[in-house]
């Protein structure tokens, strides 16, 4: 015992360091599950954290065919082959349907805002050598490109919209705000970004380009957050100082390539054959005979035009045929009007009508009109119109004052105002 | 210095080598085997019921095989869990002991009882909190038989008998309006239920050796069902020098349960009334191995070291098949393996020092690994019968990808504990018990977590001649908390670009602040002999459980559903009375009594804040009432309905003896427990009924707001709420020592028996049996209520040459 006792502060000293020692083999790597603890230590790893937030984008616009329920459904355009359409195009957005509840939650958009922010902290802080510069860049701009989109979404369909930012996170922030910050952030992206993305082999590839975003991508989508807050020369300047004739044969389109979801409730096969289409009357309504590009966008059956899908394998959001239409867009909102009637004379090609004869009173309504006809499928109706002013004009159960009041926003479901101070707009609080 | 004399050593030695594996702490209550009523029923829990003030087996289930409910100081938020199962050791290592997920086969089944010594049962703080985060809620620590002094001794016992249930009414059947026909048509008395066990054993200078067999098989109360048993056992310790000795344990099982269709699914598979199942198939199987090796050194000086390594490994597998009649043309087949596998090392070393004649110091410090991988595979499949083949096609070939379902999982755990422990002994008067363990486990990022515990118990007959003994303790122990959340976890969202990539996102971000769920336990107790007639026992208890880990819901702007906290507080504090009367003990004749009842009381102390926005929400209302309270809804009011814990409950045991002749019985009872049984006709769909429940004739006019598959919110209608009182006759057992006859036959004993098992319930409960339902709630599709209870009767003998 006295024996022991010399050695007590040894002894204690000992303990101390065996129990110090034993924290790694008290870890235990679980093979049912995945920590964040270590996993993204490498190029292909960090590129999976980026194509999660592609995942959550297809989620939100793809959950109950929300890109068209936000878009040409909601607008009375195309009809999508789902029950509740029905409650869509008629405005009854706040029906007790849990597809239209759904739809009326933001929750995935955050995701893609979460999930984007993540691959920010993630490429910031991954060790030296693990990612080139190639992928540096790809990765910070396609996570900017899309929390920008995804943030344009929620002042497209909301309004304004709480602020998901680590800064000032759960601030109410009006729709003008959130559109200006999603433009500081496409702007870097579209620094970032390159035309062509490098597939896994290192080749430069249109099909890989296509569904990821990209220098074309990016900036369509800067030109429309400008346009939506009225800066059309902003808009003007993006797409002169981006596209010039030495540009055109990079340029790619983006959508959300089709796969396989973990939530079983996301569709796998949104452009399966005949689910999005109108009426004949409709159809030729908005497509006049002798139009050339009827016979490519609609096969006609029956009384119904049904819209044909090139390729069923994305969902195009940001599709090249649309720079035309910026430039014009960009163009006459920033008095530039003879040049923009050349680029929607060049966007219109097919049309019967001799749009060379447009006047400033005019173009705004062709512009619309074309947008309608060439975007069409995109999702981007809706937004067209709220743009333009012209809400009421096209969508019959709504006064101009029910769209003062919000009625062009969607109504948000009850676990999006869930204790966080928000309430329904002045139009959908209506009981 | 030379500290003991050489012979004191070699006692000590014995000492321990009779009494102790690594922790040689001394239990609160001991149960000696062969002088307890055995059960006809398998396993070991059933009986302990009514023995013990404090542990709760609950009978909840009458298929053959299950294992009963067992308690002891035992409370979670969640009254479905397994948490509050006391930890099992089997010569003081622990075991798997839970029922297995897939098999539902009780681990306790695993042991013939003429296998065991005694059952300690260990609950004070002084002594549990050198278990640490292993136990919780009390231990019970299985002592196995030893060899005996002599070279052979060969011990044989068997027994036949008959199950049955009594005034079966199809009325009272959980299930009955639910194809009642069918039901009856299995139910049947007259399932058989035997048992063979053969010892042989020995012991000598060399040690003790001791091995056997044995079987058990039990038909149970429905038809082509049943539960059997083989077991393998060996116990064996050799004296390899006279400092150094080895002790080898190993019991191997192999246990079977084959289920049926009608009377053990719940009300949620669909069906017309069956006609012929015979083609339907649920075959259980488990082999359970328990096994541990014991070296135990004396190195003088007073001092022992010892080292144990055990390895508990259940493999557990299922195999179903459901026959198209019952499935309405779909054929489905499963099978499922569930392998569990324990090990644990502890070595420790003990130093026993006298530093006068009066104070004397046993010392243990040592350290333990404990080591746990739980792997789970299945495969499951259904598909029509449009191509042909037939019911009689057990084996499901052809599954395309899509028809099945396959799932593997599995979950590995470590501990490393190092501890001490302290007994201090002054005369015969104050024993000073203390303990410090410190339990590191994987499952946080802050490793560590400290026990310590104090008790004093002051025994007043020496100094003061009143034959009156007092305890105190106080301590701490924990409760682990499950799943490993501190590393946060990333998920796979989704295939893109055809199928190419992956995407991964973030399921929850890491939870540095994980930990376990401490518990603060306070203990006192008197104990007053009167004479040699009555000893009565008092003991007070108050555990404080904090820190439970739970969910928090984010809003849904925050990209993630949910991150982990910790909060909550929860309170269980009772007072267990014994009154053990040995009244008559004469030569001929003699009559002892064990009488003990417990009262306990739960309270929910503290919950987090927000609570509507955490996992335990649905605890929002309970706020300072008890966590085991039945809560619905009035209206749009949530109103506490009852209880599903008894106020108390206990055992009565009465024993006497004639000459040779002696008989025994135990009654067990609750009292104070409500049950709520759902309803099985008003269920709304609460959308449909414009979120207005219906109020029922003849029904309450509480509810439940349950969720179905889709989200959907459902109205569940409460049918009764009933008193779960009761007064059961659990075990009676007569028995006959044929002294006579064995001295002709030169047998050392030969002894005949008729024992009885569940053969009187008395309670005003509706039901077959108040204690069906684990829950306390019979809910619609009968999750978590069990099949009826039977009695059985049976003849048996035991002989040992």
């Amino acid at each position: 015992m006295t024996h022991w006792m010399k050695h007590w502060k040894f002894i204690s000293l000992l303990a101390i360091v065996l129990l110090c020692s034993c924290r790694k083999s008290l870890t235990v790597e679980q093979e049912n599950s995945t920590v964040e603890e270590g996993y993204y230590q490498s190029a292909p790893r960090i590129q999976q954290s980026v194509i999660g937030g592609y995942v959550d984008l297809r989620r939100a616009l793809l959950a109950n065919y929300a890109w068209m329920m936000y878009g040409e459904a909601r607008a009375g355009d195309l009809k999508v082959a789902v029950a509740f359409q029905q409650q869509v195009a008629s405005q009854q957005l706040t029906a007790t349907d849990q597809n239209l509840v759904q739809l009326s939650d933001w929750g995935y958009f955050y995701d893609v805002i979460k999930d984007a922010n993540d691959v920010l902290d993630i490429v910031e802080q991954a060790e030296e050598g693990v990612l080139s510069t190639y992928q540096y860049n790809v990765y910070r701009g396609e996570a900017l490109a899309l929390k920008s989109m995804a943030y344009f979404y929620l002042a497209r369909i909301w309004g304004p919209v709480p602020s998901a930012e680590r800064n000032n996170f759960g601030a109410q922030l009006t729709s003008e705000e959130v559109v200006a910050q999603s433009i500081v952030w496409a702007t870097e992206a579209q620094r970032l970004l390159p035309w062509l993305l490098l597939n896994d082999d290192g080749i430069e590839s249109t099909a890989l380009t296509a569904v990821r975003f990209n220098k074309t991508a990016v900036t369509s989508l800067l030109a429309q957050e400008h346009l939506w807050l009225g800066n059309g020369q902003s808009a003007y300047d993006v797409l002169t100082n981006t596209f010039t004739s030495s540009t055109a044969d990079s340029l790619s389109g983006f959508g959300l390539a089709i796969g396989e979801d973990r939530r079983t409730e996301i569709p796998e096969a949104p452009l399966s054959a005949g689910i999005l289409s109108m009426p004949l009357a409709t159809f030729n309504a908005i497509y006049p005979e002798g139009d050339a590009r009827r016979a490519g966008m609609f096969n006609i059956s029956g009384n119904s035009a049904t819209l044909i899908v090139q390729d069923a394998s994305k969902v195009d959001l940001l599709p090249v045929r649309e720079i035309n239409l910026l430039f014009a867009e960009a163009a006459w909102r920033s008095q530039r009007f003879d040049e923009a009637k050349e680029w929607l004379i060049k966007a219109a090609n097919g049309a019967t009508e001799d749009y060379s004869a447009l006047t400033e009173e005019t173009f705004g309504d062709a512009l619309l009109l074309e947008r309608q006809r060439i975007m069409v499928g995109t999702g981007q109706r809706m937004f067209d119109l709220i743009r333009f002013g012209e809400v009421p004009s096209y969508i019959s159960a709504f006064t101009e004052a029910d769209v003062t009041k919000g009625a062009a926003y969607w109504p948000l479901s009850a676990s999006s105002i869930k204790d966080n101070g928000w309430s329904q707009n002045a139009y959908w609080a209506i009981p | 210095m030379e500290l003991l004399p050489k012979p004191a050593g070699k006692t000590l030695f014995f000492l321990f080598v009779s009494f102790g594996i690594a922790m040689s702490l001394w239990a609160q209550d001991s149960l000696r085997v062969d002088s307890m009523i055995l059960s006809n029923r398998s396993g070991l829990e059933n009986i302990l019921q009514g023995s013990i003030a404090g542990l709760r087996v609950k009978s909840w289930s009458g298929t053959a095989g299950a294992q009963s409910t067992l308690n002891v100081r035992g409370i979670s938020l969640d009254p479905t869990d397994q948490s509050t199962m006391p930890l099992i050791l089997i010569n003081g290592v622990p075991m798997v002991a839970s029922p297995s997920n897939v098999t539902g086969i009780n681990p306790l089944t695993y042991f013939s009882p003429e296998q065991i010594e005694r059952i300690d049962v260990i609950k004070d703080i002084d002594r549990l909190a050198a278990y640490g985060v292993q136990a919780p809620n009390g231990a019970l620590n299985i002592i196995m038989k030893e060899g005996q002094p002599g070279s052979i001794h060969v011990r044989g016992s068997a027994y036949a008998g008959v199950n049955f249930l009594q005034n079966m009414d199809y009325r009272r059947d959980a299930f009955y309006n639910f194809n009642t026909m069918g039901r009856r048509a299995v139910y049947g008395d007259g399932g058989m239920v035997h048992d063979q066990a053969l010892i042989v054993d020995g012991a000598g200078s060399y040690g003790s050796y001791l091995f056997g067999l044995s079987n058990h098989q039990d038909k149970g109360i429905i038809r082509g069902s049943g539960f059997g048993r083989q077991s393998l056992f060996l116990n064996a310790k050799y004296n390899i020098t006279d400092r150094l000795s080895a002790h080898f344990y190993n019991n191997m099982a192999l246990a079977s349960r084959n289920g049926r269709y009608e009377g053990e699914y719940s009300r949620d598979l669909t069906l017309p009334v069956v006609g012929d199942e015979a083609f339907f198939m649920d075959k259980n199987r488990n082999i359970g191995l328990v096994s541990s090796m014991a070296l135990a050194y004396i190195a003088g000086h007073g001092i022992t070291i010892r080292s144990v390594a055990g390895l508990s490994y259940e493999g557990a597998s299922r195999d179903v098949y459901i026959p198209s009649n019952l499935l309405d043309g779909d054929i489905y087949a499963s099978s499922a393996a569930y392998k569990r596998q324990l090990i644990t090392w502890n070595t420790s070393a003990n130093y026993l020092h006298e530093f006068s004649d009066a104070l004397q110091m046993d010392m243990t410090l040592g350290n333990e690994f404990r080591n746990t991988d739980d792997r789970l595979t299945s495969v499951n499949g259904q598909r029509s019968m449009e191509n042909g083949g037939s019911d009689f096609v057990k084996v499901v070939t052809g599954y395309n990808a899509s028809q099945t379902i396959a799932l593997s999982n599995h979950n590995t755990e470590k501990l490393l504990s190092f501890y001490g422990t302290w007994k201090f002994k002054y005369k015969k008067d104050l024993d000073v018990n203390m303990v410090v363990r410190a339990d590191g486990s994987s499952l946080y990022d802050q490793k560590w977590a400290w026990y310590p515990a104090l008790g004093i118990h002051y025994d007043l007959k020496n100094s003061l001649n009143i034959p009156v003994k007092l305890n105190a303790g106080i301590g701490k122990t924990g409760v682990l908390s499950r799943p490993e959340v501190y590393r946060g976890q990333l998920d796979g969202y989704g295939d893109y670009y055809g199928g190419n990539y992956l995407g991964v996102g973030q399921l929850y971000p890491a939870f540095s602040g994980a930990k376990s769920i401490s518990v603060t336990q306070i203990d006192a107790g008197v104990t007053v002999a009167l004479g040699s007639v009555l000893n009565l026992s008092v003991d007070y208890f108050n555990r404080t459980y904090r820190d439970f880990t739970y969910q928090r819901y984010l809003s849904n702007i925050s990209g993630i559903d949910y991150k982990y906290e910790t909060g909550g507080t929860l309170g269980l504090s009772g007072v267990e009375v014994t009154i053990d009367g040995a009244w008559i003990q004469s030569t001929h004749f003699s009559w002892t009594s064990n009488l003990n009842i417990a009262f306990y009381h739960n309270k929910i102390k503290e919950l987090p804040d927000n609570i509507e926005t955490t996992s335990l929400a649905h605890l929002g209302s309970l706020s300072g009432a008890a966590v085991t309270s039945l809560v619905a809804w009035e209206g749009s009011q949530a109103k506490t309905i009852g209880n599903s814990e008894p106020k108390a409950f206990g055992g009565f045991t009465n024993t006497l003896r004639y000459r040779n002749i002696s008989a025994a019985f135990t009654l067990t009872y609750a009292w104070g427990s409500d049950i709520a049984a759902e309803s099985f006709n008003s269920r709304y769909d609460a959308e449909s009924v414009n979120y207005q429940f219906p109020l029922k004739n003849a029904e309450t006019p509480y509810y439940l707001i349950n969720q179905d598959a889709d989200g959907r919110s459902v109205y569940q209608g409460i049918r009764t709420i009933e008193d779960g009182s009761f007064v059961r006759l659990s075990r009676a057992a007569v028995s006959w020592h044929l002294n006579s006859v064995s001295k002709k036959v030169e047998l050392s004993d030969l002894e005949i028996f008729v024992r009885g098992d569940n053969l009187l319930t008395l309670s005003r409960y509706s039901g077959i049996n108040p204690e069906e339902n684990i829950t306390g709630s019979r809910r619609y599709d009968l999750m978590y209520t069990g099949t009826p209870l039977p009695a059985s009767v049976a003849l048996g003998i035991k002989v040992v040459f």
